[in-house]
This record gives C-alpha cells, sequence and structure tokens, in this order.
C-alpha cells in the first residue's frame, strides 16, 4: 500500500502543474520545449546560488553575527532567482501572459521535479506514515503560485512604460519575495505554529501576494492592450 | 481531452525514465522513525536438547497483550504485564514478542521478584520457535504501548459504526521490524578455563593440595543481559581476595602454608559445569601427575552474597577427621562470630539419572575427589542463580565483603591451623575498596556463556592478568565441542536494532486518495475560474484609473 501512498502524494503534487499548464492554454501555443528551457535555466540558476554559497559563506552562520543576520544573508542569494528568471523571460519570445506563465510554470515545475521528486520516493514510499510528504506536496502547490507572481512581478519590472508608483510597488514586492521564507519562518516560531497552521499561512500569504501581483498585471495590460 | 494526453505522455516517456531511475529509487533506503537496541532471548543447545528461542527476524505489526490475535502480530508488552499463561499462548500462537524490561530492576523484592524469577525461568525452559526480544526501558516504546492499549479501550466501548469506522481509518498502526543477521550456529565456540597454583611447603613428606574452583560465567533469559552480580560474580570476587592474601603470605618463605592451593577459574559453569568437567578430565587423565590427585578437599564458591547463611552443599556427610569436616568446623566457629550469620550443611546425593548437575563439587565428587559448594543458595533449584535481575544494584556489597572476609579466616584458619584468632587482620585483611572495583568490573558487562567465546575477551583477559600477578604456572585450557553430538551449541545474533515505523492502514490510503481528487477538482475550478478573477481585477484598475482622471 505504500506505493499507493507515493502515488497520492505524486497525484497531489503533479496535478495541478498539469492542470495549471492545460488551462493555460500554454499547450496550444507548444510552450512545452520553452517549460524545459525555463527548467534548464531554473537549474543553471541553482547551480550557481549554492556555489556562492559553498564559496563565500561560513559553514557556521553565527560566524556572521546573530543568527538573524546569518540567515537574512543567506536569503539574499536568493536574489539570483530572480536574475535567472529574468533570463528565461528575456529568452523567451512571446506576449504577455503567455511568457511570463511559460517562465512561471517551467520554472516552477523544474523545482518540483528537481526537489520533490527523490523526496517523495525515498519517504512517502517507505513503511513510515508521516503527513510530512502530504504537507510538502502541498507547499509545492503553493509554490506555482508563488512562482507565477514572481515571473510575473520580473516581466513587469523589466518593462520600460512602467509607472514610477507602480515600479516601487513591484520593486517592493520582489524584495519582499526573496526574504518572504525568513518573514514566515520567523513568524512561524514566534507563535508556535504547528506545520499545518504553518502551511495555512503560507497559502495565505501566497494567495494575497499572487493577487495583488494579478492586480498591477491586469492594470499594466489594460493600458498596454493586451489580454 | 486531456486524458488522452496523459495517456500519450505515459506511452511516450515513461518506460524510458522507469529504465533509468528504478534501479536507483529501489537502492535508497527507507529513514526510520525510531531505533532501539533489543536483546534476544538465551538460544543454545545443552545436551542436545534445545533451549530459547529459535528464530530471530521480525518484521510484523505491533500489538498490545489483549488485542493480538495471529501470528502476524508482533506482540508489545512490559514484562510486569505478562503472566505465565498468557506467555505460553503468544509463543504457540503469537509472530513474535516483544519485551519491555521496568525502569528499574533493583524495585522487585519479596513475592513479585519471585514471581518475576519464576517467569524468566519458565521463558527459557523450553524452546519457542517465536523470535522474543527484551528492550530496556524507553519511552518510545511505553508510549507506544500506552497508545495502543487505549485504541483497543476505545475499540471496545464503541457507541456507533461510524465512530468505529472513524478510529479504525484515522488509528495508527505501528510496524516492528528486527532484521537480525540470523541464529547461525556459533562454531568454535572455544570456552576457557585458567588454573594457577600457590605452592606450599612442608619440611616432611607430601605436600597435600587444596583447590579451590569457581565459575565465571553468568545467565539470564537474555545473554546481553545477564550481568550476574550474584551469581557467579561473588564467588570470582571472592576466589580474587583469597588469591591476593595467600599470594601475600605464600611469597614469604617464614609464612608459607602447609597445603599446595590450586586456583581453578571455570567456563561454561551455566551449562552444566563444561569448564570444570573438561579441566578434570585433562587433570586426572594426563600422563604426568597433578596436584588434584593429592587433593585434601575441593571447594567450590557459588553466589556467594544472597543471603546471610551460609550453606555448605555435599553430595556425602565428610567422615569425623576428614580435612572437609575440619573445614566445616571452622566455618563454623567462624561464621559464630558474627551474629547474622548462620552456617549449615546441606547433604544432596548426586542424582546420576538427570544430565544436568546441580552443584559444581558434583563434578568432582564423581571422580571419587572430597568435593563441597559454598553458597548462600539453600536450593540448587533456586532461580536466583540465573537471572537477569542479578545485577550490581541488587547486590549487597556489604555482606559480600562480610562473606569474603568469613572465608579467608576459615582458610588461613584451615591452612595454618591457628587455633584462635584468624591469620589475617590488621592491614593484611579482605579490602572493601578491592571488591568494589572488581564488583564494578565484572558486573558492568554481560558475561552469558555464549559472550565469552570469542578471543581475546576484555573480561577474561583482566581476569587472567590478575592471576598471573599471583600464582604461577598459570595455564589457560580450552573446552571445545565435539564436531558430532557436543555437549553444547550456542547460537549468534544476541542482540538486534529494533526499528518501529509508524504506519497507516490501507483504508486510510483510500480515503486519502478521495480527499486528494476532492482538492485536484476544486484546484481545477480554481484554475478555470481564474478568468473571472482577472476581470475582476481589470475593472478595479479601470476604476481607479477612471477616480484618478
Amino acid at each position: 500500500m505504500t506505493l499507493y501512498h507515493f502515488g497520492n502524494c505524486v497525484a497531489l503534487v503533479y496535478v495541478p502543474y498539469y492542470l495549471a499548464y492545460k488551462q493555460s492554454g500554454l499547450s496550444e501555443y507548444g510552450a512545452f520545449w520553452k517549460c524545459v528551457q525555463a527548467g534548464l535555466i531554473y537549474m543553471i540558476t541553482q547551480l550557481a546560488k549554492m556555489t556562492i554559497l559553498a564559496t563565500f559563506f561560513p559553514d557556521n552562520m553565527s560566524d556572521l553575527g546573530t543568527d538573524f543576520i546569518g540567515e537574512f544573508l543567506k536569503y539574499t542569494v536568493d536574489i539570483a532567482d530572480l536574475v535567472g528568471l529574468y533570463l528565461v523571460l528575456s529568452s523567451i519570445p512571446g506576449k504577455g501572459h503567455c511568457k511570463v506563465l511559460t517562465a512561471g510554470i517551467g520554472w516552477a515545475t523544474a523545482e518540483v521535479i528537481l526537489s520533490r521528486v527523490l523526496l517523495l520516493w525515498v519517504g512517502a514510499r517507505g513503511a513510515e506514515f508521516d503527513w510530512v510528504y502530504l504537507q510538502k506536496c502541498l507547499e509545492s502547490n503553493v509554490l506555482l503560485v508563488q512562482h507565477i507572481a514572481s515571473a510575473t512581478l520580473v516581466w513587469l519590472w523589466s518593462r520600460h512604460d512602467l509607472n514610477k508608483n507602480l515600479k516601487t510597488i513591484v520593486t517592493t514586492l520582489l524584495i519582499l519575495c526573496c526574504y518572504k521564507p525568513l518573514l514566515l519562518e520567523y513568524f512561524v516560531q514566534i507563535l508556535k505554529l504547528n506545520a499545518w497552521l504553518d502551511l495555512l499561512v503560507k497559502g495565505t500569504f501566497t494567495l494575497v501576494y499572487g493577487l495583488s501581483t494579478l492586480t498591477i498585471y491586469a492594470g499594466v495590460a489594460q493600458v498596454m492592450g493586451i489580454f | 481531452m486531456w486524458l488522452d494526453e496523459v495517456d500519450e505522455i505515459l506511452k511516450g516517456y515513461l518506460p524510458y525514465y522507469i529504465l533509468v531511475f528504478l534501479p536507483i529509487f529501489m537502492l535508497s533506503s527507507v529513514s526510520a522513525s525510531h531505533e532501539l537496541p533489543v536483546y534476544r532471548m538465551q538460544h543454545y543447545d545443552l545436551h542436545g536438547v534445545p533451549f530459547g528461542s529459535r528464530s530471530a527476524v521480525v518484521n510484523l505489526e505491533a500489538r498490545t497483550i489483549s488485542t493480538w490475535s495471529s501470528s502476524r502480530h508482533c506482540v508489545v508488552t512490559r514484562l510486569t504485564d505478562l503472566t505465565l499463561e498468557t506467555f505460553r499462548n503468544i509463543c504457540a500462537k503469537a509472530g513474535a514478542l516483544i519485551i519491555e524490561l521496568p525502569k528499574n530492576l533493583s524495585n522487585f523484592s519479596g513475592e513479585e521478584g519471585q514471581q518475576l524469577l519464576t517467569l524468566e525461568h519458565k521463558m527459557y525452559e523450553q524452546d519457542t520457535s517465536i523470535p522474543i526480544y527484551f528492550s530496556q526501558y524507553d519511552s518510545t516504546i511505553d508510549d507506544i504501548i500506552k497508545e495502543l492499549a487505549t485504541q483497543s479501550d476505545s475499540h471496545n466501548t464503541k457507541s456507533s459504526a461510524a465512530e468505529a469506522l472513524f478510529s479504525s481509518i484515522s488509528a495508527n498502526g505501528y510496524q516492528i521490524v528486527i532484521s537480525a543477521v540470523g541464529s547461525t550456529a556459533v562454531t568454535e565456540a572455544k570456552i576457557a578455563t585458567m588454573h594457577g597454583h600457590l605452592a606450599g611447603y612442608k619440611p616432611d613428606g607430601k605436600i597435600p593440595t587444596i583447590a579451590i574452583v569457581t565459575h565465571y560465567d553468568s545467565f539470564g533469559v537474555a545473554p546481553e543481559l545477564s550481568f550476574g552480580a550474584d551469581a557467579n560474580g561473588s564467588g570470582i570476587i571472592i576466589m580474587l581476595e583469597l588469591i591476593r592474601l595467600f599470594s601475600g603470605l605464600y611469597s614469604d618463605p617464614k609464612t608459607r602454608g602447609k597445603y599446595n592451593i590450586v586456583f581453578i577459574l571455570a567456563g561454561g559453569g551455566k551449562i552444566n559445569f563444561q569448564g570444570s568437567k573438561k579441566w578434570l578430565e585433562d587433570q586426572l587423565d594426563s600422563s604426568e601427575g597433578s596436584l588434584i590427585q593429592e587433593a585434601a578437599f575441593v571447594l567450590c564458591l557459588d553466589t556467594l552474597a544472597a543471603s546471610d547463611t551460609i550453606y555448605m552443599h555435599v553430595s556425602k556427610p565428610p567422615k569425623e577427621g576428614s580435612p572437609a569436616s575440619v573445614f566445616y568446623r571452622n566455618l563454623k566457629l567462624v561464621g559464630e562470630k558474627y551474629s547474622s550469620v548462620a552456617v549449615e550443611g546441606v547433604h544432596k546425593k548426586i542424582n546420576l539419572a538427570e544430565d544436568i548437575l546441580a552443584w559444581e563439587h558434583e563434578r568432582y565428587s564423581i571422580r571419587r575427589l572430597s568435593a563441597f559448594t559454598l553458597s548462600t543458595i539453600k536450593s540448587h533449584k533456586d532461580f536466583w542463580r540465573s537471572t537477569i535481575l542479578d545485577t550490581k544494584d541488587n547486590l549487597n556489597v556489604d555482606r559480600l565483603v562480610r562473606n569474603a572476609k568469613i572465608l579467608v579466616d576459615v582458610l588461613g584458619k584451615f591452612v595454618y591451623e591457628v587455633p584462635d584468632n584468624g591469620a589475617f587482620g590488621g592491614g593484611w585483611d579482605v579490602n572493601p575498596e578491592y571488591i568494589k572495583s572488581w564488583l564494578n568490573h565484572l558486573a558492568s558487562q554481560p558475561r552469558s556463556p555464549q559472550l565469552l567465546v570469542a578471543k581475546d575477551n576484555l573480561i577474561l583477559n583482566t581476569l587472567l592478568d590478575d592471576f598471573n600477578k599471583y600464582l604461577t604456572e598459570v595455564k589457560v585450557t580450552y573446552n571445545v565441542p565435539e564436531k558430532r553430538d557436543p555437549d553444547y551449541q550456542f547460537y549468534g545474533s544476541t542482540r538486534g536494532s529494533l526499528t518501529i515505523y509508524s504506519v497507516k492502514p490501507a483504508v486510510f490510503d483510500l480515503f486519502l486518495t478521495l480527499a486528494i481528487t476532492l482538492y485536484l477538482v476544486t484546484v481545477y475550478f480554481a484554475i478555470t475560474y481564474i478568468p473571472n478573477v482577472y476581470s475582476v481585477c481589470c475593472m478595479l484598475m479601470k476604476n481607479q484609473k477612471m477616480k484618478s482622471k
């Protein structure tokens, strides 16, 4: 029955990705290989990030001062993710939402394949039952929304015809995107939430984040005349 | 439809990936939730009769003593909850048994202690086919036992079918896995017996010999848990003390005694005194004369701190005037000096019909040597001689020191024939510190016979060092069982690693599928709803624009 449980988890992780890909109409554009391309860039970005972390960061984070500063600096490296997304966006021809969705979904899929498959195979297939695998699966779903939103924001940020006020908001949201895990981690630690509530907080936060991104995008798209 | 495309993907890509990744994934191990060491029950054959638990591998679902029902269940229970009846039932029908020992073994006294001793003895008296393991007190195991017990309680008091269904879905199950290497027979199980002597001096005539014998092994229901502080740690310690004190006197020509004293530290005392048997055969059958042939008597030491009475066990009452009766008289005399100590003689004939001898002196009595055993235990059937309860904490050290003192005095009186006060006193006497340090050393490691057959055993080496330090002509002889029809046969894997996985029932997975399907349907509708959200957002922005204009 454990292989069955593994199947459950896999369905929980990957079906939303598949649905997102199908329902957004990307399949009609034949964007599959572009998604793969985005995935490749994701891999290169992660490699670069790891190299930076391994080269410039000490083994012991407390050498950098308090825990918070160490963690803060570590998450600063996540700006590389945004650079990676920018690269993806610039290498994908296309217009508006198609481009953004391809980048977001490709990126998120690459992450979910690289970081979850092995975990699930080793963990969820074992004799031991643990809720953590289901939580990880749901978290991946949240991350899909997050990555699409990030891709949208990067795209908006890279546009020259964005007015100043909006640009400030977009930049703030992008920075927030980098440090989101850190903030949530501390939030959860302070309130001593359990894993499920932690997930709920993440989900809610990401939902709000995604909706605000969508609103900004809607405004800009109207101005530019793309739908 | 998208279903077709899924099908296409499956056909197109999947087999290829599976070929590459499946072997890699198969090799990856599964992380365990909880691991702890467990100790397997005794497993040995003696004179061809099998004893103990005959298998070692467990991979079964955990159940409590009240909920198990078939051989697919591994019963997990506390030792104090177990009765002989349930134990027999489990052995006959369950798949395996894990017994958690109480937190503190020294709390058992009187009736309760006797019950535990009886239960322990009955466990290994017969052979059982299921694997039986013991674990030290462990909070995780304790919690699991409690949880499983509450589950069974709620099963019984279930009010509605819906509740029962819900609890059967949400219940936690536990899978117990012990991957032992297999209980294979140990070949070349050599039992070491060491001996050495102090040479006496007499200006005229032949020098008689006294032999002092004790065995160094211990016994209990699980080999790795038999520390044997009293049986026979006390015997070893008193012998070492005798060696130390007498070697001091014998090293000076002026105080050398009139007897040769041979010290024999025999192995296999708990498996029908195999060490003594072999040693005696070697000595009596060898072509050169042996000291033991001129023995005045053979004194065996066994379990000397269990009570305040010292029993002298004989298989034939010694003749008046013989060295053994003189020794007994001396023992009485010295014993009278202590108000709390009683001395008693016990006469038990050797039962030749039985394979297992009662006391070690019977090995020597059979060969027509004058022999007796000193012990604080009255009956050879007393379970205290082989129990896991016999730990350092349960031993009365003061009693051990006092009995050591009595024995040293009695032997001193006999060897030097001093009429009144013993030969020892002042600075040259029993040293409690010395006794305590030996006790710590001996009782800190299990000494079950099968654990001591390995080469370079730490305990045997320290004992041998002590022999070499004080005695002359120290020799180690080995008892090797015959290839065909051996006297004793040990089996491997005395300990294992217990892994507990928490598992869910199969129904739970089905419900999970249902829940996930529902969730995915929701996600599907949420995604189809996004264009609507988008248009709402557009309206929002438009209104704002209008306002700002």
